[in-house]
């Protein structure tokens, strides 16, 4: 069977790689360097294929996702698997960063 | 994992299912679930705010300038060209390159074959060479597309590869990143390595493009 993330092959868009080009944000490196500290020889948290496969469990998701947004994710059911931290402690955490950020961002 | 399904972060996206210009900033959604996930991973002593600024400075410093390099050597150099073909993991040590956990293929365009690379199942990408990899080479069009019609692909980028030369696709994985060895332009015999590195894009290593021509 056809996982979601099993492109190849299949029919789909033009590349377009003028518009689908960009230096990537603040945002996107941050993510990007946590994920690779957590996959790093002193962390060894998470591999590759284990983060592929909790993008993979996205099911139909998968294709809503953007990138960073996808692995993110995969991440944070990777952490929570492992017990780095509790669902509760993420929950109470986010809660905490949402309403800072919030006001933040209305300035 | 199924306990976690109730609680996929709202994806910004639009109706259509393609994700966002991602130059636009996350949603607040995406944005308070890293910020939760990097406190609580700080808070833990899992990684300190060094270590990540850090692996930022350091993820910037891969660029594709690192692979233009590798390949401006490997066409002056034919014992190195050798190396890098053969044991590519090896050769690129000597620019400071470390491999692992992966390893390293690098192919070589000829008159006679085209090499592209992909990874339709995700992402795969020699970034400790060449750094982040662009948006397209992650998105779904370029995936899907890139084994089946190469070369309508490659006219996408403007790449016309004649009909007598072969396209090879190398589809990547989580162990094995390929990097492609362009074909060293014409003219430039009496070059510098230094002014050959200047006519080696990112896009000519991951074979979407040919090298440029000393003409333009």
């Amino acid at each position: 069977m056809r996982g979601p993330q099993d492109y190849g092959g299949l029919p789909a868009g033009l590349v377009d790689p003028v518009k689908n080009e960009h230096e990537p944000t603040h945002w996107e490196r941050r993510v990007d360097a946590i994920m690779l500290l957590l996959f790093d020889p002193k962390r060894r948290l998470a591999r590759v294929d284990e983060s592929r496969r909790m993008q993979e469990a996205l099911g139909d998701d998968y294709h809503k996702y953007p990138y960073y947004e996808r692995w993110l994710q995969a991440i944070t059911w990777l952490l929570l698997e492992k017990g780095v931290f509790t669902q509760e402690e993420l929950d109470k955490k986010r809660e905490e960063v949402r309403s800072r950020l919030e006001a933040e961002r209305n300035g | 994992m199924s306990e976690h399904h109730h609680d996929h972060l709202n994806a910004t996206h639009t109706h259509d299912g393609k994700p966002i210009q991602n130059d636009e900033p996350p949603s607040i959604e995406a944005e308070s679930l890293e910020t939760a996930v990097r406190e609580l991973l700080m808070e833990k002593g899992v990684i300190t705010a060094d270590e990540l600024r850090g692996a930022i400075e350091a993820q910037e410093q891969r660029r594709p300038e690192l692979g233009a390099k590798i390949i401006a050597r490997a066409w002056v150099d034919e014992d190195f060209k050798q190396k890098l073909l053969s044991h590519g993991d090896m050769a690129v040590r000597s620019f400071g390159v470390d491999m692992k956990p992966t390893e390293l293929c690098v192919v070589e365009n000829t008159e006679e074959v085209h090499n592209l690379v992909v990874c339709t199942l995700c992402s795969c990408y020699p970034r400790a060479i060449l750094g982040i990899p662009p948006a397209w080479y992650k998105r779904r069009d370029y995936r899907s597309r890139a084994v089946r019609e190469p070369r309508s692909v490659l006219s996408e980028f403007g790449t016309i590869i004649s009909e007598d030369r072969q396209v090879r696709v190398h589809d990547s994985n989580a162990d094995l990143r390929y990097l492609v060895l362009p074909i060293r332009p014409s003219g430039t015999d009496d070059w510098s390595e230094e002014d050959l590195a200047e006519l080696v894009t990112r896009d000519s290593m991951i074979g979407v493009a040919e090298a440029i021509t000393p003409d333009g």
